[in-house]
């Protein structure tokens, strides 16, 4: 087996533990079809590229997203745990080469992204079913943008466990930059709307562009603007994987 | 054939040089320990062999393979038990195992067949299911020695591997390494108790301050490095009439006790034991107990170690 998929191998037995996985399902689940139904009270439906998406429609694709940047805390989490626990010293001095870690940690986050993604996309579509379109151009974007999403956020909670040694900074620094993202995004609700400032915010925001994409793809509204969205995205991603990747080969021991 | 061979081996972070041109070889199939206390360099020296960090001068060759050029080519042939604990938290002691097996790709059946063997070998059997995180330090520490043995490899590094152990795993695992060694495998071996390096190795260096001062067999090194040699001679009078018997007598210590202790500590202990021994006669002292006690390693590195040069920083 190349020492990639060895890693990968690796990777996905120490990471994916069971408590791991409820979380990841019934998180996402909880906002679906507790949150999502009972704001139909309040939001019936919401604007979406010139046109109306009922509300538990839009949060399920939101939640897609949302899932995709939870679950690639993972890379951040296996780094983080590695050089806690000694074990990137010890893959350092076997058969590995830096290049290979890195790697195997980026074909993990894909692969739980897209797991995640999958999940939720399965466990939401009757409620989004309705408002489906999906086109040949569309499924390779919602696949594409899952993967771009993974990596940028992969890459950005690999950044930070570079950088923190400590349980309480590394959790703090973590829960708070991924609450940012969560909140203050397109995820739960639309940009239009929103007050000035706080809607600006949510385009300095990457999982914005993740998860238009995704609904985009979805709901078959691509347009000029969420292929822009794409393009920032993927250049997000590229930029943050290489200042990833850079910080990773001067970990030392 | 030396299995290790480094030449003006140097290490320097900034201003601080941590090893200072170290010079080595390592014979196949022998263990070598490597002793020196803390900050001598010893860690930084092995991080360097095992390739881990690379040198800021000098050549090394491990197993023949150049090293500075060949990093992946060395690691693949060798095996690191490293001083801090490594283990995966989550994993049973059973299941970190067979996945360290398979990440040296070691095919399943076999990685099996060597984890049942690893666990039997190491006393592992009873909490094989338990989670590592879960395990005394001492457990997790036979984890993470029997963990290495789950791959095939021709020199071992151990950083001092018996941290947390009692003395009976400790003594257990030491058997098993000659064991090992008896069957070709090459040891280099880091430790703080001397008397494990007195017990396994086979040649002995000691680092001090970045730089090798001695390389020899532990007998020879005793006989070498031994200068002085302790000699005790209980008596059956006091202090004060032992003192008084042997005033102006050099190299000994008198001793207060049930009957009073001479000790001689000297670099030519037979002429002052004459000397000693004409005096009490004269005195009419008899002499209850006499022993000497040879030099030990912890002797010779404490001797050692004290009369190493101090030219650590550049």
């Amino acid at each position: 087996m190349h020492p990639v998929l060895r890693l990968v191998n690796r990777n996905l037995t120490v990471s994916l533990n069971p408590g791991f996985l409820i979380w990841q399902v019934i998180f996402p689940l909880i906002y679906i079809f507790v949150a999502g139904f009972a704001y139909t009270s309040l939001i019936q439906d919401v604007p979406f590229e010139g046109e109306r998406v009922g509300y538990p429609a839009y949060l399920a694709t939101g939640m897609i997203g949302f899932n995709i940047m939870n679950s690639t805390l993972i890379s951040g989490l296996i780094i983080w745990n590695d050089r806690r626990h000694g074990m990137f010293e010890q893959i350092m001095s076997g058969p590995y080469t830096r290049m290979q870690y890195i790697l195997a940690n980026i074909c993990t986050i894909g692969i739980v992204g897209l797991g995640s993604a999958g999940l939720i996309a399965a466990v939401g579509f009757p409620v989004f079913l309705e408002a489906v379109e999906f086109s040949p151009l569309t499924v390779p974007m919602v696949i594409f943008a899952a993967v771009a999403g993974s990596v940028l956020f992969g890459s950005l909670a690999s950044i930070i466990s570079t950088r923190l040694s400590s349980s309480e900074g590394f959790n703090v620094v973590i829960n708070t930059t991924f609450l940012f993202f969560a909140f203050v995004s397109t995820a739960f609700y639309p940009a239009q709307g929103a007050p000035g400032i706080l809607g600006a915010a949510f385009y300095a925001n990457p999982l914005t562009y993740l998860v238009d994409t995704i609904r985009a793809g979805i709901f078959g509204g691509v347009t000029e603007f969420v292929m822009i969205e794409m393009g920032i995205l993927s250049g997000l991603a590229a930029v943050l994987f290489v200042v990833a990747a850079k910080m990773m080969t001067r970990l030392d021991f | 054939m030396d299995c290790i061979r480094a030449d003006g081996l140097t290490k320097s972070y900034g201003e601080t040089l941590a090893v200072d041109g170290i010079r080595l070889s390592v014979e196949s199939g022998c263990a070598f320990g490597f002793l020196g206390s803390n900050g001598a360099g010893k860690s930084t020296t092995i991080k360097m062999l095992t390739t881990l960090i690379r040198p800021t001068k000098g050549s090394l060759s491990v197993l023949g393979i150049d090293a500075l050029r060949e990093p992946l080519k060395v690691r693949h042939r060798i095996g690191v038990v490293l001083q801090q604990p490594c283990y995966e938290p989550t994993l049973s002691v059973e299941r970190s195992l067979t996945k360290y097996g398979m990440m040296w790709n070691v095919p399943k059946a076999e990685s099996q067949r060597r984890a049942a063997q690893v666990m039997h070998d190491f006393d592992l059997e009873d909490f094989k299911k338990k989670r590592n995180e879960d395990l005394s330090i001492g457990q997790r520490r036979r984890v993470q020695v029997a963990r290495e043995f789950m791959h095939d490899m021709d020199l071992l590094f151990l950083d001092e591997p018996t941290v947390g152990l009692d003395p009976a795993a400790r003594r257990k695992l030491l058997d098993y390494l000659k064991e090992k060694v008896a069957g070709g495998l090459t040891i280099f071996y880091t430790t703080h108790v001397l008397s494990e390096a007195d017990y396994l190795c086979d040649k002995i260096a000691i680092i001090q301050r970045g730089r090798i001062i001695v390389c020899d067999t532990p007998g020879a090194l005793k006989k070498s490095m031994s200068r002085k040699k302790t000699i005790t001679i209980r008596t059956n009078a006091d202090d004060m009439a032992v003192s008084a018997a042997l005033a102006g007598v050099s190299d000994c210590t008198i001793e207060a006790g049930m009957g009073a202790s001479v000790t001689i500590l000297s670099t030519n202990p037979e002429q002052v034991l004459m000397e000693v021994l004409g005096r009490l006669r004269q005195n009419d002292i008899k002499m209850r107990e006499i022993s000497a006690a040879a030099a030990t390693l912890e002797d010779i590195f404490l001797e050692t170690v004290e009369d190493a040069p101090r030219t650590s920083t550049r």
